[in-house]
């Protein structure tokens, strides 16, 4: 496997408690995503990998540690400008940098594919409508849901909704994409669609964080899996150490039932 | 009970249900109008995020404080407090006591130009009647809109933010877009609502149907024949208001399924 030591994303110690601590659904994690990486978080539900995907960028605001992207510790309010100066720290121009990909889709219903897909670029880029268009042909080109631009998304498949969700997302040009469980709102016969096109995003070199409980592609395409239970990261490996000889009690007990 | 004769009667005193029934729909209209503006300007100060001590909730590395007095004094926002409180008033207390309070004691020192609207509503009573109106509907109307906007799901907003819309265009672009179309259906209620409660307005003078009802029955010393003559009035004006927005709702919600 190729060495990929350029840190994309530093994350420290993180923690989200709820309820002054009682409920510790980060208790301290700390990992480094690389440019390029295709890391897979598996655990149990209630294990605390989607608050992890979700912190990073923001939508969770975590109660310690820190997420250092871009030199930037974005889990402060405020931080130090180059002239030593107290300035607010804008999260909004951080997260045009990651894309995010959610269980339930969350397209606007309201808009049609191309409006969803070309919202962003326009209003937060600043990108014309003319070239935001053709960007957005080209991406749906490649997720063979160009002849469905003018649809509205209540007429797309479960399937095709979550492709387009990706497109709305990579039309940002984001450095790393964030996938909350991609798959698990999907019938069956729709997983392998939208599998398809995080793989072809992987094998273009796209850096990917990927919460997910699909196996397969944990070990067919990740280069690191992270296995996470109670909140913290118990195990971390590449997909031959952790599906191949897992050492800690909890994984080797999760991967009996879920394999 | 009902006689003939009793209806004849009235019947000479139809023009004042005629003059009521303008009264009673303009002061309405006004009413939705100004009590909408309210209300959207309660609404968005109860979803704004101004808060004058934001600074004491940022500890000196530059990171949120989540809890203690400095955390509890930093997410304070007066205005919200403000328009929460006044809501929470109109809604809690009579609308004739609004409107006494607002007819005697507001405008009870301010001396208002005593011209006639379309020539018999008398402005002094009319305009003391429509401000009760309307702060009361405001707070009715500031809650339908509010719920509107967090009828929408979650993840619109997450889906928003996360590709770096700020608050304010996720309002404007994604939000409100959705929020209209969940709120127009009670709003247009509302004014069915308000509709009947102008009633109330007959306190002060005001000459709307219920008004014609107590001057028709101290001329002729009849009330049943009057009453249904208001009742009748107040169904035909309600009655297909209201089929009428049920006719739109289905419209709209049918857009959904597409």
């Amino acid at each position: 496997m190729e060495i990929r030591d350029e840190v994309l994303i530093s994350v420290h110690d993180l923690k989200k408690y709820y309820n002054k601590g009682v409920i510790k659904a980060l208790d301290g994690v700390t990992v480094d995503i690389n440019k390029g990486d295709v890391m897979v978080v598996i655990g149990p539900s209630g294990s605390g990998k989607s608050t992890f995907l979700r912190s990073l960028n923001l939508m969770e605001h975590p109660t310690g540690g820190t997420i250092v992207f871009d030199g930037v510790d974005i889990t402060k309010k405020k931080i130090r400008n180059a002239e030593g100066q107290w300035v607010k720290l804008d999260i909004d121009k951080h997260r045009q940098k990651m894309g995010m990909v959610f269980q339930h889709f969350n397209l606007f219903p309201h808009m049609t594919i191309m409006d969803n897909i070309i919202l962003a670029p326009i209003r937060v880029k600043g990108i014309s409508k003319a070239d935001a268009e053709k960007k957005a042909l080209e991406l749906l080109n490649r997720v063979g849901l160009a002849d469905r631009a003018n649809a509205y998304p209540i007429q797309l498949s479960g399937g095709q909704k979550q492709r387009v969700a990706i497109v709305r997302a990579l039309a940002m040009e984001p450095q790393v994409m964030l996938f909350d469980e991609p798959t698990s709102a999907l019938d069956p016969e729709m997983v392998g669609e939208v599998l398809d096109v995080m793989k072809e995003l992987a094998h273009e070199g796209m850096t990917m964080v990927v919460v997910t409980h699909e196996m397969g592609f944990a070990r067919e395409v990740g280069n690191r899996v992270l296995f996470m239970a109670d909140g913290r990261l118990l195990e971390e490996g590449t997909p031959s150490e952790i599906f191949g000889s897992p050492k800690n009690a909890r994984l080797q007990d999760f991967l009996r039932k879920v394999l | 009970m009902f006689t003939a004769a009793g209806f004849q009667k009235t019947w000479e005193y139809i023009d004042l249900f005629k003059q009521g029934l303008v009264c009673t729909v303009s002061l309405s209209l006004l009413t939705v109008i100004f009590g909408f503006i309210l209300a959207l300007f309660l609404a968005v100060l109860r979803l704004s995020d101004i808060r004058p001590f934001r600074a004491l909730g940022i500890d000196a590395d530059g990171h949120e404080i989540e809890d203690g007095p400095r955390a509890v004094v930093s997410r304070f926002n007066p205005l919200s407090f403000i328009a929460t409180v006044y809501v929470e008033v109109f809604r809690a207390t009579p609308m004739l006591v609004q409107l006494f309070i607002i007819y005697y004691v507001v405008f009870g020192n301010i001396s208002l130009p005593t011209f006639k609207l379309f020539g018999f509503i008398r402005f002094e009573r009319f305009l003391p009647g429509v401000v009760a109106l309307a702060m009361n509907s405001g707070a009715y109307l500031s809650e339908i809109i509010r719920a509107g906007i967090q009828s929408i799901d979650g993840g619109q907003t997450e889906a928003a933010r996360s590709l770096g819309l700020s608050q304010v265009q996720n309002m404007r672009y994604i939000i409100l877009p959705q929020a209209i179309k969940n709120i127009l259906p009670p709003i247009a209620n509302e004014f069915v609502t308000i509709i009947k409660e102008s009633s109330i307005c007959y306190t002060i003078g005001v000459q709307e149907i219920m008004y014609a009802v107590s001057s028709t029955k101290g001329a002729t010393y009849r009330i049943a024949e009057p009453l249904i003559i208001a009742t009748v009035v107040y169904f035909c004006l309600t009655f297909p208001t209201s089929k009428i927005i049920a006719y739109f709702e289905r419209r709209m919600s049918r857009g959904d399924k597409r």
